[in-house]
This record gives C-alpha cells, sequence and structure tokens, in this order.
C-alpha cells in the first residue's frame, strides 16, 4: 500500500538535528537557580539498615539538603503495582511487593537507595557521600532461583512465608495424555542469562515547581510520560495539567525507561516543592547497572513429546523467573515467555508454569525482547534436541511443525502480558522460513560448503530458527493533526521516542492523508502539554497503535479539507484533489487554496457557523485494538569458530521477517539491524553477573561487553514478506524486537553445528572461555 | 575470592615477629595508612585514606585475631568499609622456622568484597592485589633488613619507605607496564583499596605468628 510518502524509504526529519549536535537531550537542560541530586545507593544487596547519620554532610559547603526515608514521612510509600495482576488466570498467585523510593529499614538489593543529597553541584553532592555514616548489618543474600524458594532461604520481603512472588499456571490440551501417547520425550534444563538495556543514554530526571504559578514542569528520559505525569500528580495531590512531563531526544530506551516511581520521579519532586528550587539528576553508567531495571534471568525446566516422524504433540515448560527484590511491574516477562514459547508450531497440548522468585538484585522489568527471547529461547533448543534424536534436519522438523495460514486467526488457549487471550492474527510462518534458506543458501551450505570447509579445517556451522513477536498491545493511544496557517501541519502523540524515527514515519501516515510534505509536518512526542492521553512506548506498539491513532486523525482532517473546500468552490468533494499543500478542482486545476489558507477559513473569528461543525483543520482520534497483533520472521547464520581462541565470528546472517506494512523501510531495516546487534550481545558479549552475595560484578562496560561494529556479521541479509494484519487500516505490526527475540537461539545452535556436534549446550550466553569449558567437560 | 601464597624472610623468626609487633613499619608497607591501633592482643583498628588514580577516600578497617596458636598459626578477622566499598576476610597464617635464620610464612583466606569495589573492580583484584602484596613484601625486605643491621650495631642502613605515589605507581606499572596514563590504566587503581586490606590481613598475620 506504499504512496507517495507512506511506505517510501524517505530520510529522516530528525536527523539534521541530531548529527549536528543541535538536539536537546536531558542534561542540556539548565535552569536558573537549579540543584543537583546525587543518590547515596547501598553496597550491600541485603542488609537491615540501623543507623544513617548526615549531620557532617549538612556542614559541607554546597550542602543544601540531606534526606532519608525518614525525612520524607507519610510521603514515603511502596510505589503503585505499575502493571496489574493476572487476574484472568485461574487459581494464578501473586504477591505484589511494590519498589519503595528510597530504603527504610531494609536493603534488599545492591544499589538500592539510602539517602539523597541535594547540593549545588553534582561534584559537592557525591563528594558528601563520605560524609554520611551508614550504620547496617548485613544479611545472607538470595541469589539462586531455585534455591530462594527452598525452606530456610532468607527472606527478601520478611512479610511472606517464601520467596515466591508469583505462581501461574496455564495449559491447553492434556500434556500429560499426549506424553502418554509420544514415542519419544526430550527433557532439558535451559538456562537464560541476564541482560541490561544498556541503552547510550542513561536515565535523567529534571523538576521545576513554580511556585506563583503552581505548576510543575518535568523533564525525563521516560518511555511513559503520561503515566509518569499522572503518578507524580497523584502523589503531589495536584491536577494532571498542573504537571507537564516533556521528554526531550532521548539516546536509547530498550524497556528500562518504561520503569516509573523510582527514587528520582518519586522523591525529586517533593523535595523540588520543598526547597523551591528547580533540581536535576543525571543518572551515571554505574548507577544505571546497578539500579536501573534489567532482565531475562530464568531457569526452565522443559519437555517435548512427539512423534516418531518429528510431529510436535506436547510441550511441558516449568519455569523460575527472576523478578529482582520488588515486582512493580507485575508478570509482562514471564507471561510474554509463556505465550512466546509455542507460538509459532502446532503444539496440541502445553502445559506452562511460571514460578517468579524474589532474590536480592534490582528489579526486572522489560528489555527489548521482554520474555519472548527466553520463550524462542526454549522452544528452539527442545527443536534442535527432537531432531537431533530424531535424526532430522533441524530446518526440517521445524518446517514439519510451523503453523499455516489457514489456522489464522487461531486462538492459543494462553493469556498474554495484555490480560486476554493470545490470537495469532496472520502470517505466513513457513515462508519465512522456505525464504531464509533461500537467502542463506541452506542446503548448498550443508551439502558442499560445509563439508569442504570442515574438510580444510574449518569449524563452521549453521544456526537456523524460526520466531513469532507479539506487538502492539492495547490499551490504547491517541493522536491530534493539526494543519496551521502556515500550510504545514502539526501531529502530537502521547507515547515517547528514544530513536525509533517516529518523527519521520509518523509524519509519513500523515502526509499520504492531507498532501503535504513530510518535511513540513512537525510531530511532537512525549509532551503531556500537547498530548495528554496514552500509555507510552513499550512492546513494539508505537507504531502500530500511536500510528493507527494518528492515521484515524489524519483521515478526519482529509474528510474536513474536502468538507469545507465543497462548501468553498460550490464543487462535489468527489471532484476534489489535495497534495503539493493545496486542495483544487480536478477539472479546473486553476481553481485551487492553499491548506494553510484553509485552514485559516475553518477558524472564523466573526461570523457564524454551521451547527455540529468543530474549528480548524484539525481533528483527534484513538486507536485500541482488541489484541496484539503478531510478526514473526526466521533467521539462519553461518559461524566461524576459532579452535584455538574459541572466538566465534558471524560470517553470514540472514532475517526474514513480517511485520505486515511498512511505513518507511529504511528506518525499519535500522531497527532490525539494532536489534540483531542486540541479539548478538545477549549471545556472545553482554552478561550481567551477580555474585552469591548480590554484588553485581559487572557493572562496568569493561566488564559488561556491547557488541560493537566489528562484531556483527561480516555479511547481513535482510528479507521482507508482507502479511497485513487485520486487526489496524495500515495492516501494520510491530518490529521494534525482532532481531533480539531469534538471535541467540540461531547464535548457540550455529556453534554447536560449528563444534560438529560434539557438546549440546543448554544456555542462552556463551563467550570463549565457556565453550572451551563446554569442550573440556565433553574430553 | 581466594587469596594465598607465601614469602620467605631473610631474618629469623623473632626478628620478624618483632618487625610486625611495631604498627609504625606495617603501616609504611601500605602508604596512605592514617593509624593502625592495636587495640588488645586480639583486636586492631586501621584508618587508610586512599588518594591514588580516580579513588578518594577513607576507608576504616577492623582487625580481629582468633585461634592463636603462637608461634605456629592463628585465624584472622579483617571488616573493613570506607567510601569505595566494603571488604569481608577471612584468612589463616602459618608461621615457620625456614633454617638459615630464614623465616617461611604461608597464608591463605577468602575475601568477600561489594560496592565499588565489586562492581567495577572484581576482574583486576586478583592480579592487582598480588602486585601489591609483592610490593609491600619488598618494602618488608628492606625494613627488615635495616632493623637487624641495626641490632647487629654494624652501619646502619637507611630504610625509607616508598611515599603513596610511588607505591601506586609500582602497582600500575607491574599491571600495565607503567602505561600509567592510559585512563584505562587508571581504572586498574580502584581495586587499590581493597588490595590494601588484603595487606593488612597477610601483613598483621605474620605479627601474630611470631
Amino acid at each position: 500500500m506504499a504512496g507517495k510518502y507512506f511506505g517510501q524509504p524517505i530520510l529522516r526529519n530528525e536527523d539534521a538535528q541530531l548529527l549536528s549536535g543541535k538536539a536537546r537531550f536531558i542534561d542540556d537542560i539548565d535552569l536558573p537557580g537549579m540543584l543537583h541530586a546525587a543518590f547515596l545507593r547501598s553496597d550491600f544487596a541485603h542488609a537491615r539498615i540501623k543507623k544513617i547519620d548526615y549531620s557532617a554532610a549538612l556542614k559541607r559547603s554546597g550542602v543544601v539538603a540531606v534526606y532519608t526515608a525518614e525525612d520524607f514521612g507519610d510521603f514515603w510509600r511502596p510505589g503503585p503495582l505499575q502493571v496489574p495482576p493476572p487476574t484472568a488466570i485461574k487459581g494464578s498467585v501473586f504477591n505484589a511487593r511494590t519498589l519503595v523510593p528510597i530504603a527504610k529499614d531494609k536493603v534488599r538489593f545492591s544499589g538500592e537507595p539510602l539517602a539523597v543529597i541535594i547540593a549545588e553541584s553534582r561534584y559537592i553532592a557525591e563528594d558528601a557521600f563520605d560524609d554520611i555514616i551508614v550504620e547496617i548489618e548485613p544479611l545472607d543474600a538470595v541469589n539462586d532461583l531455585e534455591k530462594a524458594l527452598e525452606p530456610g532461604a532468607p527472606l527478601v520481603h520478611e512479610d511472606l512465608d517464601s520467596n515466591l512472588a508469583a505462581d501461574v499456571v496455564q495449559e491447553r490440551g492434556n500434556y500429560e495424555e499426549a506424553r502418554a501417547k509420544a514415542d519419544v520425550v526430550i527433557s532439558r534444563k535451559i538456562l537464560v542469562n541476564r541482560n541490561a538495556g544498556a541503552a547510550l543514554e542513561n536515565r535523567g530526571f529534571v523538576v521545576e515547581w513554580e511556585e506563583r504559578s503552581r505548576q510543575m514542569t518535568v523533564w525525563a528520559t521516560t518511555q511513559a510520560p503520561i503515566p509518569l505525569r499522572n503518578t507524580i500528580a497523584a502523589r503531589m495531590g495536584l491536577f494532571e495539567n498542573q504537571v507537564r512531563v516533556i521528554t526531550p531526544f532521548i539516546g536509547g530506551g530498550f524497556g528500562p525507561k518504561i520503569m516509573t516511581s523510582q527514587a528520582d520521579d518519586v522523591l525529586l519532586p517533593w523535595i523540588a516543592m520543598k526547597l523551591k528550587r528547580p533540581i536535576k539528576w543525571i543518572e551515571d553508567r554505574r548507577e544505571n547497572f546497578l539500579a536501573t531495571t534489567s532482565e531475562r534471568d530464568q531457569v526452565h525446566y522443559a519437555e517435548i513429546a512427539l512423534t516418531k516422524e518429528g510431529t510436535i504433540l506436547g510441550v511441558k515448560d516449568v519455569f523460575y523467573h527472576n523478578t529482582g527484590a520488588y515486582d512493580p511491574y507485575g508478570m509482562t516477562v514471564p507471561l510474554n515467555t509463556q505465550t512466546h514459547t509455542v507460538s509459532n508450531y502446532r503444539v496440541p497440548n502445553f502445559y506452562t508454569q511460571i514460578k517468579m522468585v524474589f532474590t536480592n538484585q534490582m528489579v526486572v522489568t522489560p528489555v527489548r525482547g521482554a520474555g519472548r527471547p527466553q520463550g524462542v529461547f526454549v522452544m528452539e533448543r527442545l527443536m534442535d534436541a527432537a531432531a537431533r534424536e530424531l535424526n532430522m534436519d533441524p530446518a526440517e522438523i521445524r518446517m514439519k511443525n510451523l503453523l499455516i495460514p489457514d489456522e489464522f486467526p487461531l486462538r492459543t488457549g494462553i493469556i498474554g502480558q495484555d490480560f486476554v487471550e493470545g490470537v495469532l492474527d496472520s502470517g505466513n510462518y513457513k515462508k519465512n522460513l522456505e525464504k531464509t534458506m533461500e537467502i542463506v543458501g541452506y542446503e548448498k551450505f550443508r551439502k558442499e560448503i560445509q563439508p569442504k570447509l570442515r574438510a580444510e579445517g574449518k569449524h563452521v556451522g549453521i544456526g537456523i530458527v524460526t520466531f513469532t513477536e507479539g506487538t502492539a498491545v492495547g490499551p490504547y493511544e491517541g493522536a491530534r493533526v493539526t494543519i496551521g496557517a502556515n500550510g504545514k501541519v502539526n501531529v502530537a502523540t502521547g507515547i515517547s521516542t528514544q530513536g525509533q524515527g517516529h518523527f519521520t514515519s509518523f509524519a509519513q501516515i500523515v502526509a499520504e492523508q492531507v498532501g503535504i510534505d513530510v518535511k513540513d509536518i512537525n510531530v511532537v512526542t512525549g509532551d503531556t502539554a500537547h498530548f495528554h492521553w496514552g500509555a507510552g512506548t513499550f512492546a513494539s506498539r508505537g507504531a502500530a497503535v500511536a500510528g493507527s491513532a494518528i492515521h484515524n486523525a489524519a483521515v478526519k482532517v482529509r474528510e474536513k479539507i474536502f468538507s469545507l473546500a465543497s462548501k468553498i468552490f460550490e464543487e462535489p468533494e468527489e471532484n476534489l484533489e489535495v497534495g503539493d499543500g493545496k486542495v483544487w478542482v480536478k477539472s479546473n486545476p486553476s481553481q485551487s487554496m492553499l491548506l494553510g489558507d484553509l485552514a485559516l477559513r475553518a477558524n472564523p473569528t466573526r461570523g457564524t457557523i454551521e451547527p455540529g461543525v468543530e474549528p480548524g483543520l484539525e481533528a483527534t482520534a484513538y486507536y485500541g485494538p482488541p489484541y496484539g497483533a503478531t510478526g514473526a520472521g526466521a533467521v539462519a547464520m553461518i559461524v566461524n569458530l576459532d579452535p584455538e581462541t574459541m572466538q566465534v565470528k558471524v560470517e553470514h546472517f540472514v532475517i526474514v521477517h513480517d511485520c505486515g506494512t511498512a511505513i518507511n523501510p529504511m528506518i525499519l531495516e535500522g531497527q532490525v539491524y539494532g536489534g540483531i546487534s542486540m541479539g548478538i550481545g545477549n549471545a556472545f558479549y553482554e552478561k550481567m553477573v551477580y555474585d552469591d552475595n548480590g554484588q553485581l560484578l559487572s557493572a562496568s562496560f569493561m566488564d559488561y561487553l556491547m557488541p560493537q561494529a566489528t562484531d556483527m556479521p561480516a555479511k547481513m541479509e535482510l528479507g521482507h514478506l508482507v502479511t497485513t494484519t487485520p486487526l489496524n487500516t495500515l495492516g501494520i505490526k510491530g518490529v521494534g524486537e525482532a532481531g533480539a527475540i531469534p538471535t541467540p537461539a540461531a547464535f548457540v545452535q550455529a556453534v554447536e553445528d560449528a563444534l560438529h556436534g560434539q557438546v549440546e549446550i543448554m544456555e542462552s550466553n556463551l563467550n570463549p572461555s565457556r565453550i572451551f569449558e563446554y569442550l573440556q567437560k565433553k574430553q | 575470592m581466594k587469596i594465598e601464597g607465601e614469602h620467605v624472610f631473610k631474618g629469623p623468626r623473632q626478628a620478624v615477629w618483632e618487625m610486625f609487633r611495631d604498627p609504625e613499619v606495617l603501616a609504611s608497607a601500605m602508604p596512605g595508612t592514617q593509624s593502625l591501633k592495636k587495640i588488645d592482643d586480639q583486636h586492631y583498628e586501621g584508618m587508610m585514606n586512599v588518594r591514588i588514580g580516580p579513588v578518594s577516600g577513607s576507608f576504616a578497617g577492623q582487625l580481629t585475631v582468633s585461634n592463636e596458636n603462637l608461634p605456629e598459626s592463628c585465624t584472622l578477622t579483617v571488616d573493613g568499609r570506607g567510601a569505595a566499598g566494603f571488604a569481608k576476610g577471612v584468612g589463616n597464617v602459618h608461621f615457620f622456622e625456614n633454617g638459615e635464620s630464614t623465616t617461611l610464612m604461608k597464608y591463605d583466606g577468602e575475601v568477600t568484597i561489594g560496592g565499588t569495589l565489586a562492581s567495577v573492580g572484581q576482574r583486576m583484584i586478583d592480579s592487582v592485589s598480588k602486585s601489591m602484596i609483592k610490593s609491600a613484601f619488598e618494602t618488608l625486605d628492606k625494613a627488615l633488613e635495616a632493623r637487624l643491621a641495626a641490632k647487629s650495631g654494624n652501619t646502619p642502613i637507611e630504610f625509607k619507605p616508598p611515599t603513596e605515589a610511588e607505591f601506586a605507581k609500582n602497582v600500575a606499572k607491574d599491571m600495565a607496564g607503567g602505561l600509567t596514563n592510559v585512563a584505562e590504566v587508571r581504572m586498574l587503581l580502584y581495586i587499590v583499596p581493597v588490595a590494601l586490606l588484603f595487606l593488612i590481613v597477610a601483613l598483621i598475620a605474620r605479627g601474630c605468628g611470631g
């Protein structure tokens, strides 16, 4: 459905500003009289606080105030449950223990704030750390997910009987019956490691309380400006319109920036109101690793039952999910794991159980992929183990079990993160795999290239996997589209932008309807003064959900253009055409009017208007899907493993994905490549490591390795398939997490293949030492 | 992490023991030490100012000596906290007559660390602490030589402990071949304070061994 603007690889509107250093980021904000905040954080992961003495800090020149939990009085309270519990799932247990803004009586993770220092500069505030005497009694920490549930384990929350945060069972069909009929049953323990969001820009928060106008302005790096505005207003006893949240340009989100009700956004507005001075806090990298949320840590006990021909009869998966010290984000991540474990294959019987566990680690909330990579990793590993057992080719066993288009829409029987039963709306999963095999040259590699390279002593392997990506969940987003008297368009929506190219892709959606060039369309995201309804940027929903709302508003504006012009020109609407910033009569193009002039006419200042007519070339619209749209794809990668160093080089990476209609294929490619980079990082470089005492051992980029340009595949190919979703007019599915989801599963399979199948690897994060250990264990 | 090692001192056990009963000598082996006080035979308290590379701040430590089996062995527990984090260590020390007027000291222990020390420095602590212990032993060897010379009435040998800066430089050199001006190398020094704590364990250990 590509048009003049929509569907075209148009260069990004925002790039001139970003690339020439003219974009404003949060640390660029400098207000008169601004103070700076620093958080003193606990070195201990689990401890009882005896006493915090900050009297010496107050004497330090430049320190304005110091607060501990006690100083906030009644204002201190555990934060809201940001995502509600899965009450839709019968029999589920969920123990809500939401994040506290600052530790009181007890510390539950290393990095939890103990005191906040407000000073004339950040430098002084951090120097004052040395003046604060914290008397603390260390407690044994809980880190191992399985040991955490054993009787006698130290309790993260002592008012609970155990460290169990949630227990959720979902089943479709009857797994035990299926198992009894199976020819082959394969059981494995599968580990998925913990990764950070690791955005280029850390978090930040600036707040100004203007006493005379009683207005609070907040600049934040949040993915959820409207929920943030709502919670701040509620806590401070203000109306929503007394709090304006603005997100400036943001250097990457990747999930953790969706989290609100943390120390900064809870405490700093209160302090700013008390001190009547603006306050700024910019997170440093170590704080980001320690105290910004991260994800992935799961232990699965998974089982697959098949016929001897390789047809899946059932899957059972009981898994432990680490939620960290608190569970403010409900069960989004493990529910995504449940829905994605079996979503691309025909699995008639499926039993899945979540045991969510409290540990003395940072809170877990979604990171790009958000539970999906775990589900896909588990299923793809089971498929590989089954292929080996049945002596089948990995591609063959997958092809045999993939769902086909005739089966859609398919009700999955499994309730997901949006609390409704999952429905696979559309897709062509086999074609994704076929096309991937074709682009990578699968048969030729297996039959000719690999044997030849192996004969030369090379350790080359191929991995091939499939995946789905549940995207574009509700509840809703909205947008307002306005044509100005200058003939340009303003588009405002409630979500925020962290680099996804919204300023261009949203403009393309509008341009197609109103016939005004993309360059003349100004998109405003993440400013509650411009649009104040919505949920935020998460779950790959920006383009599909906010994009659909924008489309709906643009269609209404288009209708207004035709309706008004029809009256002015005294011509029926069907005789009119819009484009190049004007509207004209088809049969007589000289009879035309600039849209800016029409906008003025749409807003009369004298005279009368017809009943029911709304002023301006402006419209507001909303869109909310009944359930999310599911994208899908397949990945193949060829790796070359150096037997001396165990370094793995990705030689060739192919991804075929189907996200429905593409708004801007260039931006889409960038999204997918970025996701692949994250997937490769998750598979071979990035790993958050906590020791037995809950100390994070990888809190800098020296130890937490990010994949670099040189670690990216030597050859990368992208194949697009378009199966539009019936869920929205534009047929768009999300794609923001596509690259990250399947990559670890494909990587591990390729490494096994490179090692001639000598070892079986059931964990998602490898590195040269780990591969060496596997080989040593084998010998 | 585990630490273990041994060192041969060129002096009789009695002389080595006396050296370790002298807090000033111990402090000289750990530049930056503000105080090292003996509270009683079982308890010591120390304050150390750490100003090396990007790390600055004070570090307070308590040391407890237990399971004393003089002059052969003892157990040491050290608990130190400061701006850069905390360290807790338990170590066992053995002290042997080694013939020809030399003394063999063996130590092994387990140290737990937290805070910046763990989150930023974990990876390098092992090698840096080894290097620092080596550097401290060199200082103590010289101190012992000077003490023995003074005792025997021979020409006194001048003993000048290294300054904080010299000490830090030696460790950095050991770690990175003298590239002290490279930012990444300076990062190594983050873990210096914990290595200093290991030193307290190792050195005081020999004190009780006498």
